[in-house]
């Protein structure tokens, strides 16, 4: 199975293997929470609105994860989750975005592809080789926000990182997007990590906008 | 964490004591998945005596009503103190669990659902 942060890097990709417009500062909070999310799942982290603990300071086994339980670890004090997500995004989510690649390559999904663009430019792209996660992903993703069975925990933090980067479109048409609004909305609360990383970029979205409005003076 | 469990007619009653964090949440589970390989798939969690909760609880109390949607059963909630029912409305888990006031009223909405 694959981590989270695999799951939601690979979800970023588009059809020929290029990142989708997806704004800079979204993307590594979305993997800053994946990653979160993960050590939550192994168990070495736990979270409520105030705080986020460390459970067990055994590593994970993976690279991806550990290095970022130890810098908690490593914390003189309890902080929120809001500051980790923050902390995480801005020191360790550029090295967890690349190291998810890396892997999904290994696991066959992936390739990595150098191209020059007009002879001088390089671009790198991540084709699909093997489309049987990412479609399993999308459909387990379209499963629950059609339903109203109760969602797999793991289903829910996922929705949460999908939304928080605005992937739904990728996913469903305009008619069912709006009919799974309310569903995704009432999902997006249900992980408390999730629900921090959608509030920072919220809050980051905002004060673009109001940059953006300021008349100069 | 303790865990306490009683059985009235179909429905079997679990009294989480103290906290249910990423410690005993473990528990929690292990105890859901016990009692629905026994065949019980209809739960009520009295939180009287539970006295917080973290994500892994709440995960923990998700996973058990998804098994017993799955079975054709349910699990409900009962008795959360204010700090628990806080973190589980913020969450937006009592938009999906159905949460009764005291135990008593969850049984008798139990009776009656079972038509008795």
């Amino acid at each position: 199975m694959l981590t989270l942060v695999e799951e939601i890097v690979l979800l970023m990709l588009d059809d020929e293997g290029s990142v989708l417009p997806i704004r800079e500062t979204t993307m590594e909070y979305v993997v800053a929470g994946a990653v979160l999310m993960d050590l939550a799942f192994a168990n070495r982290i736990d979270t409520d609105p105030e705080k986020l603990v460390v459970l067990n300071t055994q590593p994970t086994g993976n690279p991806l994860l550990d290095g970022v339980l130890a810098r908690i670890v490593e914390s003189d004090e309890t902080r929120s989750v809001a500051h980790w997500v923050e902390t995480v995004a801005r020191h360790d989510a550029k090295s967890a975005r690349e190291g998810a690649l890396e892997k999904l390559i290994e696991r066959g999904i992936l390739e990595r592809r150098d191209e020059r663009f007009l002879w001088v430019f390089e671009s790198r792209r991540y084709p699909v080789i093997d489309g049987r996660a990412e479609r399993e992903a999308k459909l387990r993703i379209a499963g629950v926000l059609l339903s109203d069975d109760f969602p797999d925990p793991r289903d829910v933090a996922m929705i949460c990182l999908v939304d928080a980067c605005n992937l739904l479109p990728d996913i469903f048409s305009n008619r069912e997007i709006d009919k799974v609004g309310p569903r995704t909305e009432q999902l997006r609360k249900m992980d408390l990590i999730g629900r921090e990383i959608g509030g920072a970029i919220a809050e980051i979205e905002r004060s673009i906008m109001i940059a953006m409005t300021q008349t100069p003076h | 964490m303790d865990i306490e469990e009683e059985k009235q007619g179909s429905l079997v009653i679990v009294s989480p004591i103290g906290r249910v964090d990423g410690v005993g949440a473990p528990d929690l589970e292990k105890r859901f998945s016990d009692i629905a390989e026994r065949g019980d798939f209809r739960m009520l969690v009295d939180c009287a005596r539970m006295d917080y909760i973290s994500s892994a609880g709440l995960r923990t109390l998700l996973i058990g009503a998804r098994k017993c949607q799955q079975n054709g059963g349910g699990l409900t909630v009962c008795a959360l103190q204010p700090e628990c029912r806080q973190v589980m409305e913020i969450s937006g888990f009592l938009a999906i669990l159905k949460s009764y006031d005291t135990r008593d009223e969850a049984i008798a909405a139990q009776a009656g659902a079972d038509g008795g």
